[in-house]
């Protein structure tokens, strides 16, 4: 627990950059308080706490893009603070002491909002997630849309009729919106190309070499509409790519909670199973050749479908860079390769998965046919004329 | 998003002229209610959709020309040139020297085939002109000869080779009384063919445009060009820019494509008719004003007794009442009064839009009984006005409206078939007696599931 050892900086120089970087702070932070609102909270003073708690509030979970959280009250959002702290492992009791009216703990929580910025990259999330972006962004990774619950489902009356018409209605529905997916998807391409090739070599950032979206906008109408942006700012390194944080210690502490749950749901899954699977066996009973060597064909078989998903999922889990979307860049045939990532290898990972999903839904439409094609069987007098293959 | 538009023999040909002029003429009609930003975003709108630039500024149409002779293709290039205002590509076309007689067959076993890839490379070339592609019209006759068997020969081709871009078929259904013997033979198989590869049917029916030119136009001698006029009128007031959704302010990108998945996602349910409200001649126009509560009125009247026009109305025909299922087959003996819809797509374009009150439209009556009003009925508005006109609303809607005039033409071409008259001209180019009655038992089908609703 030795005090790390820093370079000698001379005090009167600390004291005269200190009111800068709190203005700038000031700008910069989400809900940011006035600079007279630190002065007070350095002294302890009871009017400067709220701000303080709301500010960590803020820093401490992150926000959604378009600011829709809810307010928390005051005091809800003390504790928030206090237990977000505790996961980060602030080390000071006294601030777990504060009352959580938060009434209190200025200085307490001065002191927290200077082991946060120190210690991680806290402010560089902030900006990451105030900032104007410049580049063109790609998605890289489906993890978002793949965690998103996706629309409700349309919930159907107990013993009530469907009509298929109406189910070859929204199949119909579905067909045309992907359809005009891809349309609008090849017209973004093609624009997107066209302002590409179109600013070529106007970029001050030669690796990057052509201007976004973004940027030729703001070349061409520098007043229209943007919102005063943390990076204007900022000096001017303004034309740096894309700013890609890493995987903040938040994240970790989260995972670790993940990690846990996951551990105790598969215990209680094994203590589950086990009485399951002897009943089952009991059940099913059967010994001799001709059952173990069904038993081991099943097996064996399940094996394999293990063994291919896990290739498949190392195959296709193959990119290695972060999950934040990507800036656009085009380069030109024959250039050397920039930093990050290519697109052929994207397309690459895209297709391989491509595959995956084109196999399981074959094996998944079979499994309907046979499952339709049995029903269908136990109804009398019903003729199943299956439609047309295309 | 842009439409490659596929004109294909003389009238698909002298009706995509009027379309494009249509177009054209709106988008740059002097507009009184609208300010010049959203005029300018409206024009711009069009001219992605419909329009290419090319480096005269005049603008080019987008789309490709085919007929089987040279005499219409001509006309219609020079015409568009002519004007000043827009044109045809210099190499958008292509004709040979010599007609097809009228014959399905020749059109789709013969021509077809032979003149595939110089008609594909040029529908290539028009898409690689835009920077995305919605997808396609095809403008063609249903019982003609060039238009109709090749058109369903391409049709086929556009499904295979641009399988994700829409297709939709403007499809002209014949006069009733048509000077071709063979029209029902030849509407049987395009439109059998037709419902396999395309996405939409839009049909445009000559008989009832040809009543609105006589009645509501009150033109005395009618030539084609004032029934092509009319079409082109209804089309134009469909595909011009609508605002993406309520409260938005920007043009909807994909109009095909949102009409689509409202009017036409099931397989079996592809026939599309379109009405149009107010329809007058333009001297008229300057001493009418309307209600957009009137216009209502009359358009709804108009899709439940199965009007086509805003004049001769049976206001006689009610909605059934709720709670009767209609169980079983309807048999078509009996006349069916009242034109049940599946979905319906309501364009509203001029002033105090937003005023509007659509609530009679979303009565579950008008629809069948597997879809809710709330998914059946749709609604696309914009505050620019079309034309001259100062209000206008247009309904595209999938209902039972064609089930009597398909029955007709099946009817008769089944009399014709089962005497095995003029077979002799299919079967010589590949068209065997199979095809008849794949066709026969297709359309059979349409008709029940139409009538089942």
């Amino acid at each position: 627990m030795g005090r790390r050892r820093r370079r000698r900086v001379d005090p009167a120089d600390a004291a005269r950059a200190l009111p800068e970087a709190i203005a700038v702070l000031t700008r910069t932070l989400p809900t940011g308080p006035s600079p007279e609102t630190f002065r007070r909270a350095k002294f302890d003073r009871p009017e400067a706490a709220p701000a303080l708690w709301r500010l960590l509030f803020c820093v401490l979970s992150p926000m959604p893009a378009d600011g829709a959280s809810p307010s928390l009250a005051l005091e809800a959002q003390a504790r928030s603070v206090k237990a977000a702290l505790r996961f980060q492992g602030y080390p000071r009791r006294a601030l777990a002491q504060l009352p959580d009216d938060g009434s209190q703990g200025g200085r307490e929580l001065l002191l927290a909002l200077a082991w946060l910025l120190a210690r991680g990259p806290t402010l560089e999330q902030l900006l990451a997630q105030s900032r104007v972006r410049l580049g063109d962004e790609m998605p890289v990774c489906e993890c978002e849309s793949l965690a998103s619950p996706g629309p409700a489902v349309p919930s159907v009356e107990a013993d009530g009729c469907v009509d298929t018409r109406h189910l070859q209605w929204l199949m119909g529905k579905l067909r045309f919106r992907w359809r005009k997916l891809m349309a609008s998807q090849q017209e973004q391409c093609a624009l997107l190309g066209k302002i590409h090739s179109y600013t070529r070599g106007c970029h001050s950032d030669r690796s990057l070499g052509h201007l976004s979206v973004t940027e030729t906008e703001l070349l061409r109408d520098p007043e229209g509409g943007q919102q005063d942006t943390v990076l204007g700012a900022c000096p001017p390194e303004a034309s740096q790519p894309a700013f890609l944080p890493e995987i903040p210690a938040q994240g970790a502490a989260e995972l670790e909670l993940v990690v846990r749950e996951l551990q105790a749901l598969q215990e209680e899954l094994q203590a589950a199973v086990e009485p399951r699977r002897a009943a089952w066996e009991a059940r099913v009973g059967g010994h001799g050749p001709e059952w173990s060597a069904s038993r081991r064909a099943l097996q064996e078989a399940v094996r394999q479908d293990l063994v291919a998903l896990q290739w498949a999922w190392e195959r296709g889990g193959g990119l290695t860079q972060p999950h934040e979307p990507h800036r656009l860049v085009r380069t030109e045939a024959g250039a050397p390769e920039g930093r990050g990532l290519q697109a052929t290898e994207v397309i690459e990972v895209l297709r391989s998965r491509e595959a995956c999903l084109e196999v399981v839904l074959g094996q998944l439409q079979g499994q309907c046919q046979q499952e339709l094609a049995r029903l269908v069987g136990t109804l009398p007098g019903l003729i199943w004329i299956p439609p047309p293959g295309r | 998003m842009s439409i490659v538009t596929v004109q294909l023999g003389q009238c698909g040909n002298q009706i995509g002229f009027e379309v494009f002029d249509a177009l054209f003429s709106d988008s740059h009609c002097p507009q009184k209610f609208c300010s010049k930003r959203e005029n300018e975003a409206y024009q711009a709108s069009c001219k992605e959709r419909f329009f290419s630039e090319e480096e005269d500024g005049v603008p080019v149409a987008r789309a490709v020309l085919v007929d089987m002779e040279p005499k219409v293709i001509n006309q219609t290039l020079s015409k568009a040139a002519h004007s000043g205002r827009w044109k045809y590509g210099q190499h958008s076309h292509l004709c040979q020297k010599q007609g097809s007689g009228n014959n399905w067959a020749y059109g789709y076993s013969v021509h077809g085939p032979r003149h595939e890839e110089s008609i594909m490379n040029l529908i290539q070339k028009e898409v690689e002109k835009c920077d995305s592609l919605s997808g396609f019209f095809i403008v063609m006759s249903m019982a003609g000869g060039t238009g109709s068997g090749l058109g369903a020969f391409l049709t086929q081709n556009l499904q295979d080779q641009y399988s994700n871009s829409l297709k939709m078929n403007q499809i002209i259904w014949p006069y009733g009384t048509g000077e071709v013997i063979v029209q029902n033979y030849n509407s049987i198989l395009t439109l059998s063919h037709l419902y396999r590869s395309s996405d939409a049917l839009l049909v445009h029916e000559n008989d009832a445009v040809h009543k609105i030119c006589a009645k509501l136009m009150n033109i005395k001698q009618i030539s084609f060009r004032d029934i092509n006029q009319v079409l082109a009128h209804q089309l134009g007031s469909v595909f011009q820019p609508t605002y993406s959704g309520e409260g938005s302010f920007h043009y909807r990108r994909n109009p095909l494509g949102d009409l689509m998945e409202d009017l036409v996602p099931h397989p079996e349910f592809k026939m599309l008719g379109v009405r149009n409200i107010p329809q007058m001649s333009e001297n008229s126009l300057a001493y009418s004003t309307f209600t957009w509560a009137g216009l209502l009125k009359h358009l709804r009247q108009m899709l439940i007794s199965n009007a086509k026009m805003e004049e001769g109305i049976d206001w006689q025909v009610r909605p059934p009442l709720s709670g009767l299922p209609t169980l079983g087959k309807m048999p078509l003996s009996k006349e069916l009064h009242f034109n049940t819809s599946i979905a319906n797509l309501v364009i509203l374009r001029g002033k105090d839009v937003h005023s509007a009150d659509l609530g009679a439209f979303k009565d579950p009556a008008l629809y069948t009984s597997w879809l809710e009003p709330v998914t059946a009925f749709n609604v696309w508005k914009t505050q620019r006005a079309f034309s001259k006109y100062e209000k206008s609303a247009a309904l595209v809607s999938n209902s039972q409206s064609l089930v009597k005039p398909l029955d007709m033409i099946v009817g008769k071409a089944w009399n014709m078939f089962a005497s095995k008259a003029y077979l002799h001209q299919y079967t010589k180019f590949g068209i065997e007696e199979e095809d008849f009655l794949d066709g026969f038992a297709l359309l059979e089908q349409v008709i029940a599931s139409y009538s089942n609703l």
